[in-house]
């Protein structure tokens, strides 16, 4: 086990209320395991990614634990974070276009975390960096180096941004919609990649793109309103998923017959009372209008939040 | 319904503009009223120049488009202001496809105001009709584009090119930015207002799923060529070009490389450079579409 969260809670004050983001999320990670978090937009699901490489903004406030390796992250000052971060656990955020810095040259780029991280001297880290170019397929990788990210396409960026948060060899990475805005034949490859870059390391998934989660994961949660809603192994989300959202979810893609749930996510701020799904949910009686569901362990390892689970 | 003929579009770009692009590269389609035909693609490929080319919001440099039996390509800029109505584009992003500034029910009413179909008088109650149709609630109206969500503006969108009554309406990537249940909330009003109201639809997408399942025909175009058009079925089950057997392979066959841009199209067949299949003759000479079976017509030297 690589990590243990539990407990979590990740709240922000607005003008408007707290937003509760993550709200008491408890998973552990196994060590090469990739674990799929689904969730639609607003779910919750970047914060509990930032949470982890404790990126968020001052203001907010984190309760719980985040056990890595032994230590609990939450407790671990900025300067012990500073040697987590790129070394330990990386992470790969979404949009490589906003996320790579448009006036550096990409090798700079690459190399300016080997350095900080590993304490290499420019010219190994420049060569360390062209390496890695390689390893994410880019051809002619010394000559791209010396390029800036307006030369590179969205899939060569994207590979831009793997090499960066695999340069420092970490042993846990967190992905942000990796595939996000790409073409489907270029999403194809970058799935391959990253299939083959993180075999042997820990990963979270953070996506809503279901067919990518299907390749890469070997467990998914579903997220819906800050908190889990159901968690399995891979088989048991697609052909037995338990939690009405999950089916709900599933139904609602094309291939599935395009069955969509009606209303509307809930906003952070104002959960409705009882099973935050009800107010959408076919099934909902009394006791899911009154009462908050636990998260129960309905079969071996498959979890799930609802008062009328069954298979 | 809608006829596209050798639809052209070229670009100049470069110094003194002296550089052509073809964007789009002689297109034939034709869609039947009523029915769907879903133009699939990457980014890039020219999929949206062709909304824009037949709605004349870009000039063709040559082809034809003939709707409902009238030369859209010979109209005069008055004339097509006439027509412009019964045409009507949903653009991908709901959000900026709305005055930020007016309220929800304002912005129904303008396209009423500006070509004047209801009475004045009349105007409210076709809003609210209009409302209840795309599945809004009454007190929306009131509200402004930001107070709702990517779905529901998405509706309002909707909503304003229902008021003009439109024959053909062109999608371009209509749910791209929404999430998958409210996506299936979109296309599902989509597929029962196309029911309802007889509607032509130039469905544009890069998710095969969504045009699977919204189109009675497809087209898929590969750097400003169609490659392969036929009916739905035929296509899905019977792929004759490599690069739609990629694209329907859901990443068990894995293109090499890059999708170049409109600026250098390699010679020859312009897929050749990516094609697992390539033979020499593929980099010399441009296939010509052939029909393989009725109405399913494949440009690729291997059929």
């Amino acid at each position: 086990m690589i990590m243990r969260i539990s407990d979590l809670k990740t709240n922000f004050p607005t003008p408007d209320g707290i937003v509760r983001a993550v709200d008491t999320i408890d998973l552990s990670i196994r060590d090469t395991e990739t674990f799929g978090l689904i969730g639609e937009t607003g779910c919750g699901k970047t914060v509990l990614g930032l949470t982890i490489m404790r990126l968020l903004h001052p203001a907010a406030t984190m309760e719980g634990e985040i056990i890595y390796k032994g230590k609990n992250l939450l407790e671990a000052s900025e300067a012990e974070m500073r040697t987590i971060r790129g070394r330990e656990i990386a992470i790969i955020l979404q949009n490589p276009t906003t996320s790579l810095n448009p006036v550096m040259r990409v090798g700079e780029q690459i190399a300016e975390a080997i350095r900080l991280h590993q304490g290499l001297n420019k010219k190994d880290a420049a060569a360390k960096a062209v390496e890695m170019l390689d390893a994410v397929r880019i051809p002619s990788p010394s000559q791209r180096a010396n390029e800036y990210p307006h030369e590179f396409s969205g899939g060569m960026k994207q590979r831009v941004m793997i090499a960066m948060g695999l340069a420092c060899n970490p042993s846990f990475i967190i992905a942000d919609e990796p595939t996000k805005g790409l073409d489907v034949t270029i999403k194809a490859q970058i799935v391959e990649l990253m299939k083959e870059m993180t075999e042997r390391k820990a990963m979270l998934l953070i996506t809503h793109d279901l067919s990518v989660a299907r390749e890469l994961c070997d467990r998914i949660a579903l997220m819906y309103a800050g908190e889990l809603v159901e968690y399995a192994p891979l088989k048991g989300i697609f052909e037995s998923p338990l939690h009405p959202y999950t089916r709900g979810f599933l139904g609602s893609l094309p291939e599935r017959g395009l069955v969509p749930i009606p209303g509307m996510s809930p906003s952070l701020i104002d959960f409705p009372d009882g099973c935050r799904f009800h107010p959408r949910c076919e099934h909902a009686t009394e006791v899911c209008r009154r009462e908050h569901p636990e998260l129960v362990e309905f079969n071996a390892g498959h979890f799930v939040r609802c008062h009328h689970a069954r298979s | 319904m809608l006829e596209v003929e050798g639809l052209t579009k070229q670009f100049s770009s470069g110094i003194m503009k002296k550089r052509n692009v073809s964007a789009v590269d002689c297109v034939s389609f034709h869609i039947k009223k009523g029915k769907t035909l879903g133009l699939v693609g990457e980014s890039g490929c020219g999929k949206t120049t062709i909304g824009r080319l037949i709605l004349r919001l870009v000039e063709p440099t040559s082809g034809k488009v003939v709707f409902d039996g009238i030369d859209l390509l010979s109209l005069k800029r008055s004339e097509l202001r006439k027509i412009r109505p019964r045409m009507q584009m949903i653009f991908q992003d709901p959000d900026s496809s709305l005055n930020p500034r007016l309220k929800i029910g304002t912005s129904i009413a303008e396209p009423l105001r500006l070509h004047g179909t209801v009475p004045k008088d009349e105007r409210a109650q076709k809003i609210m009709e209009l409302v209840e149709t795309v599945g809004l609630n009454p007190e929306h109206v009131n509200r402004y584009p930001y107070q709702l969500s990517g779905g529901q503006n998405q509706r309002v969108v909707l909503a304003r090119i229902l008021a003009l009554n439109p024959d053909l309406i062109i999608a371009d990537e209509p749910t791209s930015s929404l999430d998958v249940s409210v996506q299936a909330q979109i296309l599902n009003l989509m597929r029962d207002l196309q029911k309802k109201f007889n509607h032509t639809y130039l469905f544009i997408s890069h998710d095969l799923e969504v045009v699977k399942i919204m189109s009675d025909q497809i087209a898929v175009m590969y750097l400003g060529k169609l490659v392969e058009v036929g009916e739905t079925t035929d296509v899905y089950n019977n792929a004759k070009h490599p690069y739609t057997q990629a694209l329907l392979s859901s990443r068990r066959i894995l293109l090499k490389g890059e999708t170049p841009g409109p600026a250098d199209i390699p010679t020859g067949c312009r897929f050749h450079p990516r094609c697992p299949q390539k033979q020499d003759k593929c980099a010399i000479e441009e296939p010509e579409p052939v029909e393989v079976e009725k109405g399913h017509y494949v440009a690729c030297h291997l059929v």
